[in-house]
């Protein structure tokens, strides 16, 4: 009747389909029923209004319900996860509580015991059933490892930026031992820590603590792991102490506890409770982010970012136990957060933040082979970096030297590594060069020695010239052929130069005078030896180096004694000896000290004051023959003939990296090694004919 | 390498000149290193330098090609002796262009275009060329192996290392006399560019001093 006339009318006004016209058809319906009762003041635009208006208002209920559904589902989600999280809380708590007891029988047992001498009658003393594992095997452990990949992705997923775990995991690997901190800061990290870790509260890692408990703490320098794990463990357990009140007159001998209860009544636990909600808030919300809205947990998770500073900043402002209770609340929500999470354990904490740290261990540079330098008939005996540029010169048994430019690579096949020619090629040795030394820089000037006897001084051409370049008769400098059997070693410094020929002698020259030889110096005149038995030195050096400041030069002999000369006078003023011939040796940059390379192996380090032998260590498997020393007196570069290279680091005398390179011909392998004085290039040259240099 | 006596074959540091590589000589078959031929070749010329017999005298188990490579390597070696005695005495002046008789002008390779280089750069520049050819990873990544495609390289090298052989006897026939004698270097070449064919036989133009050579060798 006039109902099908109003739903006509319904469907102009462009309303949605059948339910809504049912409805407002039903209304309409009551309202025409209703009509004829009242005064008829219902005109169609009133009803038409009418059931409009209460169609949005019902539309208005509904979003409105379905809001409220979410809120509280998501409600009911998060008191589901806290409840899982409070009962796993409980079943920990429950555990420790076990086990506390039958650390007590034990305690009261061996008590007894020592007093009495007879055993005590208690009941069935068994440690509690463990039931979960509590050190997590491989494999299980590599699950968590993935489980917390997942975790740190979803996190970033959110907006936990890298930023924030790599200042929490920078504060958390700073805790673990690798600083000495003060017990102040310890407290503070342990708050951090336990917002970290997923910290093992298993009955094997409490009865280890407390069965040292009564021994004398150790420092917290010396096993700061330990003391935290301690300590923390004391804040938490205190914390439950305080909240359970639970063994309070246990005789611990740790200050932690009664501090801690001291401190305690100080702070309003509301407050503690306060953060501690808000901060399980934040944590869960985190992990349901995955179901639930990301907006809210985003929100929620930059107010976690806020209060963990501003936690943080209460811990370091106001007394540390703040931090610590409120982080060993917060800890136990985390763990009632992360479920299985919180199994991990404390011992995979370093790796766990290796993704996080990694990239901050780069302190150690690993050097990869970059050039090949080729271009040697036979094998380099010396090799040299230009002071400034990035250049070389090699000096090599088939008679020449030959100046590399490092920037003129050739393309090679191999991508791993450059090939290099050589820009310049120095002939004018007629017997195999066996040593070269640089030139001050600037002066664009390096000195070869060779099996001639003769040195050369050559003058560099500079790095951009062509390699087919006319001849130039002024690359060649003055000859020195002072020396009458084979020059094996020169060392320049400070404008002056100084060879070890194996005619005996050592000379002293400034190659740019007049009158180039300054001295002559030879090893009969010199003290008795300082440390080692008295030792005619043969008289063939064999290496040589300019020591404090070019105001001496060591010498190492064939025999193993080594001399220190001072150059003014020329005499020998200290004699250092060792049984095994020496091959090189290098002064230090700064200290005092003299390395030399033997051919029994060891490295040995000499100190140029006293002359005793400072350290000594086996550094290869056969003779070391190659030495150098970064500018910088960090580092130690040494080559031998069981073709390696290895990267010494002075202060600990342990080596770093090892490089393997070149072929032996004959026995014969890496001849010599050498840092760039500037830049980040060491090289080796081997009797193969072949230079490396590794960036 | 060593065997069981324990003989290090190493030139330490302090060594006197002449004493230098003066260790036993070790058998070819012993050799395990990379190098082995190489330390062979040098080995033996090393006990006699006038021994071309023996010098040239390849073992059995080897590859012609790694054999011609290795002398070839050695040759450019040595040659650095008479490149540094003409450093002196042959002058851009004097020896304005390659040449040996007044037939041929030699253009120097190692340039983008080849170019007329005075003597002394030519020698230098072809020593030059030659070791970065004969080292190069490109043509010769192995010692022990050599690509076929990379043995013609070998000849256009000893073609160039010929000629300033050539230039050195016609122009400065005294500094080739003495390296001769010294060390039967370019007797040496001509032995073995004959025995192990890598260039024509017109092209040793060099007449030859001594009957050494096998027959069969044509003079032009």
């Amino acid at each position: 009747m006039k109902i099908p006339t109003a739903m006509d009318d319904n469907s102009v006004s462009h309303h949605n389909g059948g339910q809504v016209g049912s409805q407002i058809g039903v209304s309409v319906n009551n309202k025409q029923n209703e009509e004829p009762s009242q005064s008829v003041q219902y005109s169609i635009p009133g009803i038409l209004h009418f059931i409009q208006h209460e169609w949005a208002r019902f539309e208005l209920e509904r979003s409105q319900w379905e809001v409220d559904k979410a809120e509280f589902e998501a409600r009911i989600a998060f008191l589901q996860g806290e409840r899982k999280g409070q009962e796993n809380l409980k079943n920990d708590l429950v555990r420790r509580i076990k086990m506390l007891e039958y650390a007590l029988k034990q305690e009261r047992a061996k008590f007894h015991k020592l007093k009495y001498g007879v055993e005590l009658q208690q009941g069935d003393v068994r440690p509690p059933p463990e039931e979960s594992a509590t050190e997590p095997e491989p494999v299980e452990r590599t699950q968590w490892k993935q489980g917390r990949q997942f975790i740190k992705q979803y996190l970033q997923e959110i907006g936990y930026t890298d930023t924030i775990l790599d200042v929490r995991s920078n504060r958390v690997r700073a805790l673990l031992g690798l600083k000495n901190e003060d017990s102040d800061n310890s407290n503070y990290r342990n708050y951090e820590k336990q917002q970290h870790d997923r910290c093992d509260y298993s009955a094997n890692h409490m009865v280890r603590k407390y069965d040292y408990g009564k021994e004398p703490r150790k420092t917290s320098g010396s096993s700061g792991g330990g003391y935290n794990d301690e300590g923390m463990s004391v804040q938490e357990t205190a914390a439950v102490f305080a909240n359970f009140e639970f063994l309070t007159n246990q005789e611990m001998d740790m200050d932690e506890i009664d501090d801690l209860d001291a401190k305690q009544t100080l702070h309003a636990s509301g407050k503690q409770g306060e953060e501690v909600d808000h901060e399980a808030e934040e944590v869960l919300n985190e992990l349901n982010m995955l179901t639930i809205n990301e907006v809210v947990s985003a929100g929620q998770g930059d107010e976690y970012q806020g209060v963990t500073s501003g936690g943080s900043a209460s811990a370091s402002a106001a007394s540390s136990s703040v931090g610590s209770g409120s982080g060993a609340g917060e800890a136990d929500e985390e763990t009632l957060g992360l479920g299985e999470l919180a199994q991990l354990t404390v011992s995979n904490e370093p790796e766990a933040y290796d993704v996080a740290g990694a990239n901050k261990e780069s302190f150690r540079k690993t050097w990869n082979a970059k050039y090949t330098l080729r271009s040697h008939f036979d094998g380099v005996r010396a090799i040299a970096f230009h002071p400034t540029e990035a250049a070389l010169v090699t000096a090599s048994e088939d008679h020449t030297l030959k100046l590399w430019n490092l920037q003129r690579t050739v393309p090679a096949k191999r991508s791993a590594g450059l090939d290099v020619e050589p820009l310049y090629t120095f002939r004018a040795h007629s017997a195999p060069v066996l040593c070269l030394a640089m030139g001050a820089p600037r002066s664009e000037e390096c000195f070869s020695g060779g099996l001639d006897g003769t040195i050369r001084v050559w003058n560099l051409p500079p790095p951009t010239a062509d390699p087919y370049d006319p001849y130039d008769p002024a690359v060649q400098g003055a000859v020195l052929r002072e020396h009458t059997d084979a020059v094996w070693s020169l060392a320049s410094a400070c404008g002056r130069l100084a060879s070890a020929s194996a005619d005996g002698t050592v000379r002293l020259w400034a190659p740019r005078a007049p009158r180039p030889l300054l001295a002559t110096l030879r090893p009969d005149d010199g003290p008795p030896p300082a440390a080692g038995p008295a030792l005619a030195p043969s008289p063939a050096p064999a290496a040589l180096d300019f020591a404090d400041a070019a105001s001496r030069a060591a010498v190492a002999y064939r025999d193993g004694s080594l001399l220190l000369y001072d150059l003014e006078t020329g005499q020998a003023v200290l004699r250092l000896g060792c049984d095994s011939p020496a091959n090189r040796v290098r002064s230090h940059p700064t200290l005092p000290m003299l390395v030399t390379a033997h051919e029994d192996r060891h490295i040995r380090f000499w100190d140029a004051v006293s002359g005793q032998c400072s350290h000594a260590m086996v550094a290869h498997l056969d003779a070391v023959t190659g030495l150098a020393l970064d500018p910088n007196g960090l580092f130690l570069l040494s080559g031998s003939h069981d073709c390696s290279v290895r990267l010494w680091n002075l202060d600990t005398k342990t080596c770093v990296q090892e490089i393997t390179a070149h072929r032996k011909k004959f026995d014969e392998s890496i001849l010599d090694v050498a840092f760039h004085p500037l830049r980040p290039y060491i090289a080796s040259a081997g009797a193969d004919g072949l230079a490396k240099v590794f960036v | 390498m060593t065997d069981g006596v324990q003989i290090l074959r190493r030139n330490r540091p302090g060594t006197k000149a002449k004493d230098f590589c003066r260790w036993p000589d070790e058998p070819f078959e012993e050799m395990d290193s990379t190098l082995a031929v190489q330390q062979f070749i040098q080995q033996t010329i090393r006990r006699d330098p006038s021994n071309l017999e023996a010098i040239l005298k390849m073992p059995e188990v080897l590859d012609e090609g790694v054999w011609k490579y290795e002398h070839l390597r050695q040759f450019c070696m040595e040659l650095n002796g008479l490149a540094v005695r003409l450093q002196n005495e042959c002058k851009p002046e004097t020896c304005t262009q390659m040449t040996a008789t007044e037939q041929w002008i030699f253009l120097c390779a190692a340039h983008k275009t080849p170019k007329e280089c005075p003597a002394i750069d030519y020698t230098r520049h072809t020593l030059d060329g030659a070791a970065c050819l004969l080292n190069s990873n490109k043509y010769f990544p192995s010692r022990v192996n050599i690509k076929d495609s990379s043995i013609a390289k070998l000849g256009s090298v000893c073609r160039r290392v010929y000629r300033i052989f050539s230039h050195a006897y016609f122009h400065h026939r005294s500094i080739y006399d003495a390296l001769e004698r010294e060390t039967h270097l370019c007797k040496r070449f001509t032995y073995l560019v004959t025995k192990y064919p890598i260039i024509p036989q017109e092209i040793l133009i060099l007449p030859k001093l001594d009957d050494e050579v096998p027959a069969g060798e044509s003079e032009a």
